[in-house]
């Protein structure tokens, strides 16, 4: 049975903004881009396939949070 | 044989204890393919993507009729467009619907795409998802 896990909370760390392109095991940014265009130009030299995602972002408008604050979700 | 994936940690809401279902996903326009990481949403008719992604597909979504839908939080305009998906090695037609105005990265897999294809468990308790895809003759 194949397990993957995807923390977004280390692989951003250190991108506050731009476009980072993950590695396909999911353990480390291998480019990053001020734009998804400049993040695919840079990608062209790299031979494994690259999952891109957005840094920086607000995700709270991705996942839908109900919060009450004190970490009294609903 | 299924895949188990554990539920993502995304940055700002680390205190929370908040975790999003995540899926890699390429998607295939043509020639034209762009891999991301997709919110696994059962509470989602159909799949989206933003128009960020959809010009990356070299899709031509401004030249497809709009159509309105609605969310939780609000109407929106959207553009239906047939593309492929590959999850997992399995490569299967969607309808994508493009949508206007929503963030860069967006990009929902729903009911009438990944749910059609495989048994998808989610296991709050483990925060973690199974994807078991069907198996087509």
């Amino acid at each position: 049975m194949q397990q993957i896990k995807i923390d977004f909370v280390k692989l951003l760390k250190g991108y506050k903004h731009g476009w980072v392109g993950i590695s396909p095991d999911f353990k480390k940014v291998l480019v990053w881009g001020k734009t998804l265009d400049e993040a695919t130009q840079k990608a062209r030299a790299i031979k494994e396939k690259i999952y891109y995602f957005p840094a920086g972002e607000s995700y709270s408008n991705f996942v839908g949070i109900l919060y009450y604050g004190n970490n009294n979700r609903l | 044989m299924g895949i188990i994936i554990d539920y993502s940690p995304l940055p700002g809401f680390e205190k929370t204890g908040v975790l999003a279902p995540m899926i890699p996903v390429t998607f295939r326009n043509r020639e034209q393919e762009f891999s991301t990481i997709a919110l696994v949403d059962s509470g989602a008719e159909g799949g989206i993507i933003s128009t960020v992604i959809a010009d990356k597909l070299n899709i031509k979504w401004r030249k497809i009729p709009a159509k309105r839908g609605f969310s939780v939080g609000s109407n929106f305009l959207f553009h239906p467009v047939d593309i492929n998906a590959i999850v997992y090695d399995h490569n299967f037609s969607l309808k994508i619907n493009v949508v206007e105005g929503i963030f860069a990265f967006k990009c929902i897999l729903g009911r009438k795409d990944l749910f059609k294809r495989a048994k998808i468990c989610f296991e709050g308790y483990k925060n973690q998802f199974e994807v078991i895809f069907r198996e087509f003759n």
